[in-house]
């Protein structure tokens, strides 16, 4: 499918110089020269990505972006810069910029980032769309009161993670952004979090999640060969889920439930001891 | 509830005790383990059969049924023993539950079927006190498991609950009981044992307007489950010996960090401090004694540094939790920057002991440097897997083969493991180690929480070094290099020789690395992760030069380094082994020697566990080869013969 981008540049020779190796890569390219133009076509259409190009850094330049972004917030801008001071640089970083590329890039640079703008931009639609079906409104209105109730108190942010995988099953990025900004703290220091826990998991669970303990009491009663079987059995990784989205498979530190080694608990069922053949059998109860 | 007064505590404590004890006011009492491995065992399912069969014989007025923490046996679960005589019971199923109320409280005579049979001499065992595995422990911290209700905290009173926390709050000062704890020797049974009086004088010393107690609930250790049956059991004297420490540093403020693997363990103790809260027992002016303190449960999220004591501050904070340069150390500086004190589960429940009885109570059992009693884990290759509590001293002998039983069918013992990932394998020749900290030491472990792993000759110590260095290099939490980088090349070091890829040079490569990590790493994680690999090359050497050198995993555990097959001369022909092997990879005519099929062989060890003529034999990969080019001359020649026919 071709995508519908806007150049904006006030040299027009650079834009030609665009829109002559753009289109053969099969988009579709208008230029013009003016910011106001440029409004007034955004005003008329839609376009899936903007390339504005800049010359020398100019006071104007900033308020183009901010315009631009006013006019549509959800395509996605390419800034190309000649000359930028690092402050011009910053300030489009503020306005959400979407990328940043010095004017003279190599075309296969501009392509990449053309590439990766559009992707971005479908991708974003997409786990837009999956979000609706998944996260109902009532998850969400859940995962804000608990926020709610816990945004005052130093140290919470773990319980709010604990409490938002409780209710919403896993942790993908659509509701870590939320928890961050529900918590007014940085994206970055909520995934850091949620990556260093081995509790919290960012990928979704099968139906039945099933966990294997690699205990030590365990492992010495071959509880590696557990896992190979099942991972075999079910044509799944580990940490993974099958591609039917019944079953997922873990391996956990210690249950405590030595006694009963190797164990395994499907969901909340503890089972044990099984061997590797058993263990692959015990699914079918959960078919 | 009205909260109690001194006065009104120690009148309701008498009542309850007046109550024949443990049975409150019931004929008697059926304590059903609620441990983990019982509740695997459907433990709840049978709660609720005796409750409708109490309820259908109309004895549910005179005998109650009580889930119970962890009783300790596991092995035999689920178990249950009936108060006050002292009957156990064990592998009971729900189809169990009519025959025991119908024979043992209708009739009046014991269900001999499902009583503890001794292994040597095959007799019935009727009294839990008279079964070996029980009868040689000490029970102190565990002085309470299967005799109270876990979610009943008058229960834990008419056991002397709270009095320990009562004497310390109404006739002690906080240098009496800092004294108290010095004098007993108590160590931190966390596993690195400094003395908990000692910490607890330091941070008494310190003035602030905030000081916290923290409780380390956050056992990670794999192979280790005695916090959480002491959270899970008898919550409320974790509890009770933070208030006493609280008192003795001055704090009006607690923490219990809890793993987020113990939803139970984070259940019995919510309740627990919601009912003491409402007899007076924690919050303001506890007994009316004058004395604030409130506990509050923060639960971890599963990162084994965090049992570390400034990385689990840095992880109540709300942050990653990564371990910080001490000093300042955290009783001048710790969780939110006030003084902090952090003690173990198993340290919390001796103090109300130490307390009550005084130091030199409990000094009487023990050695002089390591006093009180000890709380393991006993688990793997031994036949009375379960938790188990003895004297600090107890040589390991004896608690693996006269508490544990020994080993199971008849293998022989190889090591046992102590410490978890930052303990160490000891060998048979040091059996006969005291388990005291100083001595445990001396062998390369440590004495570590209490996790117990017994290993047998199936098990192969490459691998079990392999095991560990995996954990740590994926738990390492990534701040010092030399143990985010060094766990990992050590664990592919050891990966590298159970895959067959090691050469010589290797082990004393493993060796110098170690040192460099133990020597530059910042917190006890990176420090002792060398532990396991170092103690199983010290003890374990020949097994590592057969992976390097002849590419042979003796144990048969390594799938590049070995190959299984039959010896003619001692196979009888019985077919054991044929009919465990899931592959169908072993054949041959009975009475006359068997085969094992290397193509079909997956190398399950099925068949070497299941021959009982030592006939299946385990050898070095290069024999696989060897024994293919055998299988197809027999096969030519028996075409050949075949077609002469």
């Amino acid at each position: 499918m071709s995508s519908r981008i806007l150049v904006i540049d006030e040299r027009m020779a650079a834009s030609g110089e665009l829109q002559r190796v753009l289109t053969p890569q099969g988009h579709l390219v208008e230029s013009v020269c003016a910011i106001g133009e440029a409004l007034e076509n955004l005003g008329l259409k839609k376009y899936d990505l903007i390339i504005l190009d800049v010359g020398r850094s100019r006071e104007e330049d900033i308020e183009f972006i901010r315009s631009l972004k006013t006019a549509s917030p959800e395509t996605p801008v390419i800034l190309m810069a000649h000359s930028p001071s690092p402050e011009q640089y910053n300030r489009a970083m503020e306005l959400k910029i979407d990328y940043y590329i010095p004017g003279y890039s190599p075309a296969h640079v501009l392509f990449r980032t053309i590439d990766r703008a559009l992707r971005k931009d479908s991708d974003q639609k997409h786990t837009e769309a999956d979000s609706q079906g998944e996260f109902s409104p009532e998850m969400l209105r859940k995962l804000d009161s608990v926020m709610a109730r816990y945004r005052n108190k130093p140290g919470s942010l773990i319980p709010v993670l604990q409490a938002a995988q409780e209710i919403v099953g896993y942790l993908p990025p659509v509701i870590l952004k939320r928890i961050a900004k529900g918590m007014r703290v940085s994206e970055s220091e909520v995934h850091g979090v949620v990556s260093f826990y081995s509790y919290f998991t960012m990928k979704p669970r099968g139906r039945h999640n099933i966990r294997v303990c690699l205990g030590t009491a365990c492992y010495v009663k071959s509880a590696e060969e557990v896992v190979r079987h099942l991972s075999e059995g079910l044509n799944v990784e580990v940490g993974g889920m099958t591609t039917d989205k019944k079953f997922s498979l873990e391996t956990v530190r210690c249950l405590g439930a030595c006694g009963l080694a190797p164990v395994v608990v499907i969901d909340k069922e503890t089972h044990g001891p099984v061997n590797p053949v058993k263990a692959v059998d015990l699914l079918k109860d959960y078919v | 509830m009205k909260r109690l007064t001194l006065d009104s505590f120690r009148t309701l404590a008498e009542s309850l005790k007046g109550e024949q004890r443990a049975d409150r006011g019931y004929r008697a009492s059926i304590m059903l383990c609620g441990g983990t491995g019982c509740i695997a065992g459907r433990s709840p399912k049978i709660r609720d059969a005796f409750r409708e069969e109490l309820r259908n014989k109309w004895l549910d007025k005179e005998i109650r049924i009580v889930l119970t923490g962890c009783n300790g046996f596991c092995a035999n679960g689920p178990v249950l023993i009936i108060q006050p005589e002292d009957s156990f019971y064990q592998k009971v199923t729900v189809a169990d539950v009519p025959a025991i109320v119908e024979e043992h409280f209708v009739k009046r005579s014991p269900v001999t079927r499902l009583m503890y049979k001794d292994p040597a001499s095959k007799e019935q065992i009727p009294l839990a006190q008279d079964i070996p595995f029980f009868n040689r422990q000490v029970l102190r911290v565990l002085r309470n498991k299967g005799l109270i209700d876990p979610e009943n905290i008058e229960d834990y009173v008419a056991h002397d609950g709270y009095m320990a926390a009562a004497k310390a709050l109404s006739e002690m000062t906080s240098g009496e009981i800092v004294d108290e704890m010095k004098r007993s020797g108590l160590r931190g049974r966390g596993g690195a044992g400094f003395p908990t009086g000692l910490k607890w004088e330091e941070a008494a010393g310190v003035s602030a307007d905030l000081k916290y107690i923290l409780c380390n609930g956050d056992e990670g250790d794999p192979g280790a489950f005695m916090d959480r049956s002491v959270m899970e059991g008898d919550p409320h004297v974790v509890l009770e010996g933070m208030i006493i420490g609280a008192k003795a540093i001055g704090s009006r403020k607690g923490y219990i960090y809890v793993r987020a693997e113990y939803p139970l363990a984070v259940k019995h103790l919510r309740l627990a401090i919601a009912h003491a809260n409402e007899y007076g027992l924690l919050g303001k002016d506890i007994l009316g004694t004058g004395f604030d303190f409130d506990i509050e449960i923060y639960q971890g999220a599963g990162a084994f540094v965090c049992g570390e004591s400034t990385a689990l501050m840095t992880s109540i904070e709300g942050k990653r939790g990564m371990p910080r340069t001490r000093p300042p150390q955290s009783v001048h500086k710790g969780l939110f920057g006030k003084p902090s004190v952090l003690n173990n589960v198993e340290t919390f429940a001796n103090v109300p002991l130490i307390i009550r009885h005084g130091a030199d109570w409990f000094k009487s059992v023990g050695t002089e440097k390591s006093t009180g009693t000890k709380v393991f884990a006993l688990s793997g290759a031994v036949n009375n897997i379960g938790l188990i509590e003895v004297p600090m001293g107890t040589p390991l002998r004896e608690i693996i083969f006269d508490i544990g039983g020994g080993i199971p069918k008849g293998r022989k013992f190889k090591a046992v493991q102590l410490g978890g990932p930052s303990g160490g394998c000891i060998p048979e020749q040091l059996l006969d180690t005291p388990v005291t900290f100083e001595d445990i030491v001396k062998t390369g472990a440590i004495m570590g929480s209490g996790g117990m792993v017994v290993m047998d000759d199936l098990n192969c110590m490459v691998s079990v070094a392999k095991f560990f260095l995996e954990f740590t290099a994926d738990e390492s939490c990534g701040k010092c290099t030399p143990c985010r980088i060094g766990t990992t090349v050590l664990y592919e070091l050891v990966k590298d020789i159970t895959e067959g890829r090691g050469k010589e040079g290797d082990l004393e490569l493993i060796e110098d690395l170690s040192k460099d990590i133990i020597a530059s790493s910042l917190c006890g994680l990176g420090q002792s992760a060398p532990n396991p690999v170092l103690t199983t090359i010290r003890y374990f050497r020949d097994e590592f030069e057969a992976h390097i050198r002849q590419k042979w995993c003796p144990a048969g555990v390594c799938r590049e380094l070995s190959t299984f097959y039959i010896a003619e001369e001692t196979c009888t022909g019985c077919g054991a082994c044929a009919r465990v092997c899931a592959k169908k990879a072993i054949t041959g005519e009975k009475k006359k020697p068997h085969s094992i099929s290397q193509e079909l062989c997956i190398q399950c060890r099925s068949c070497y566990q299941a021959c009982r003529f030592n006939s299946v034999k385990i050898g070095p990969r290069s024999m696989r080869e060897d024994l293919a080019v055998k299988c197809v001359l027999e096969e030519t020649s028996a075409a050949v013969t075949a077609g002469e026919e």
